[in-house]
């Protein structure tokens, strides 16, 4: 599903930062339906690697393959159609801060044209699956953390995406609300959706016992199978 | 296609009504454009009138001898009003400058002096306005001729051609600067306009990249904000509209006093059409087109 064959990634100096080589050299391959965990310190590469499979970025060298697409032909304005093959989730949510929750979660839908009178059914289905249900009128700045992050969840599951990229997504919550994140991303690849994580908590690593890529100064120094944190 | 417009004038709509502080800040930038523009609309129209004021004032007076019949100078009179340069021609009699001088110096020793005289000392003549100002000469030039020369006891273009020169350039001078501050002020408004709009979006970048990773289309991202921008634009042109009425309404008085004659809610009422579509065109034009640039920024390849 997903390839990266000898990608480098080099972000150019600027007059605030230095040239960086984030990633270099990476290769490996993710399938259908597989949970992955990118784990390493900050700065490992791990973003990159999330970023350069959701088009964010295009590699400096090597390929990115994405359901056999060379990421580096698909144009800005059309990596909408990869895209929408994702669900994100972000350490910051990044949540959109004038709507409510229910149009956070309903704007990935409008945003692929959905049937407008099965949105809500669809959205208030999926928000009772993050238990939140009864918040669906608040604005974001009325939800604690772990709401924020469970309506990051909740948009990022609501078009059925293939796969799931959650970048850091338990990096800012307690470890009760950590838990319950990493339950929820489990039940969403046993549903069959492919779950890209990128952690550099060792607790939630070491309990998923699924495969770890782990990454060291942009270059891949593990890939195990039912792996765990050793840094 | 209806319900994708539907569902981009809901989303605009939504960030024009909860980004307050946003939404009023941008609209109060684009009020001042729309009132500079209304302003300029009104200066325009303040220039014109003064011009044509001017132009009144400025006249060429031929003065006939006591001896010409009356129909020999109606003659010399459509003769003038056939020329194109010439606006319009009055004739006054001796009886008309008689009664004119009469009420100008009623009790005052140019009376007494009159009133020594046995006869009207007045002569015919005629009063010549041309388009221009500067079209004088080419009139005074036509009196010269020699089948005119018999009648014609004076023509008082030498002693005030300076004078009406002077004026022909002032008169100019007013309307190229008048174009000009209309050209300059227009070009700020829409520079202050424009980047006030982009610091908006500039704002809202991070959500801008949100709507990108959440899978929209470039049009379905810059829909809302062109919504947005055309809605802030239109707000303020509404308000603009109603304060401009209610102080013209309320104000007129003095500021007729203030522009020397220029009856401001008269112009107002002779052009309230151009005054709705000059305030809409620069408030919802000027919020639609900055929007579009500005997002522009966030959605190229």
């Amino acid at each position: 599903m997903i390839q990266f064959k000898n990608v480098t990634k080099e972000y150019s100096p600027n007059l605030f930062k230095e040239a960086k080589v984030a990633l270099q050299n990476v290769s490996f391959e993710i399938k259908k339906g597989e949970f992955v965990t990118f784990c390493g310190r900050s700065g490992a590469g791990k973003t990159t690697v999330l970023k350069l499979i959701s088009c964010e970025e295009k590699p400096t060298s090597g390929t990115v393959l994405f359901d056999d697409m060379d990421t580096k032909d698909v144009k800005k304005s059309e990596a909408y159609l990869i895209r929408q093959k994702i669900g994100f989730i972000f350490q910051d949510y990044k949540l959109l801060s004038y709507k409510t929750v229910f149009e956070n979660v309903a704007y990935a839908l409008e945003a692929f044209d959905f049937n407008e009178k099965l949105l809500r059914d669809e959205v208030m289905q999926v928000l009772e699956l993050v238990g939140l249900e009864n918040r669906a009128n608040c604005l974001p700045k009325e939800l604690s953390g772990g709401e924020k992050q469970r309506v990051s969840i909740a948009r990022a599951l609501i078009h059925r995406p293939e796969i799931i990229l959650a970048d850091e997504p338990t990096g800012n919550l307690d470890p009760y609300h950590t838990r319950d994140i990493v339950k929820i991303l489990l039940k969403i690849n046993e549903a069959g959706a492919t779950v890209i994580l990128s952690t550099h908590d060792r607790e939630i690593v070491n309990a998923l016992e699924k495969r770890v890529i782990t990454l060291e100064n942009g270059r891949i120094i593990r890939d195990e199978e039912k792996g765990v944190f050793s840094l | 296609m209806i319900n994708y417009l539907r569902k981009v004038f809901k989303s605009g709509w939504e960030g024009f009504m909860r980004q307050g502080f946003l939404t009023f800040a941008t609209a109060l930038v684009i009020f001042i454009a729309v009132v500079l523009g209304t302003g300029l609309l009104f200066f325009q129209g303040g220039v014109s009138y003064l011009t044509e004021q001017i132009k009144d004032k400025i006249d060429i007076s031929v003065t006939f001898k006591s001896d010409v019949p009356r129909d020999t100078i109606l003659g010399i009179r459509e003769d003038l009003t056939s020329l194109n340069q010439v606006k319009k021609v009055d004739y006054i009699s001796p009886e008309d400058a008689y009664n004119t001088f009469v009420e100008a110096h009623e009790g005052d020793e140019y009376m007494e002096a009159l009133g020594l005289l046995s006869v009207n000392p007045f002569m015919p003549s005629l009063r010549i306005q041309t388009k221009e100002p500067s079209q004088y000469k080419d009139v005074s030039e036509f009196l010269k001729k020699e089948e005119y020369a018999g009648y014609i006891s004076e023509v008082n273009d030498y002693k005030r051609g300076v004078t009406i020169e002077r004026l022909g350039e002032l008169t100019r001078s007013v309307q190229v600067l008048g174009i000009s501050l209309t050209l300059f002020l227009s070009l700020i408004a829409i520079i202050i306009t424009f980047n006030t709009l982009r610091l908006s979006i500039y704002s809202q970048k991070e959500e801008i990249e949100i709507m990108r990773l959440v899978g929209a289309k470039n049009s379905f991202i810059r829909g809302p904000f062109l919504v947005q921008g055309f809605l802030c634009g239109l707000f303020a042109a509404i308000i603009s509209f109603m304060i401009l009425t209610i102080v013209l309404f309320i104000f007129n008085k003095q500021l007729t006093t203030l522009f020397i004659g220029f009856d401001s809610l008269a112009f107002f009422k002779g052009n309230v059409l151009w005054v709705i579509l000059l305030q809409l065109f620069v408030g919802a034009g000027l919020g639609l087109i900055s929007s579009y640039f500005a997002v522009r920024k966030y959605l190229r390849d």
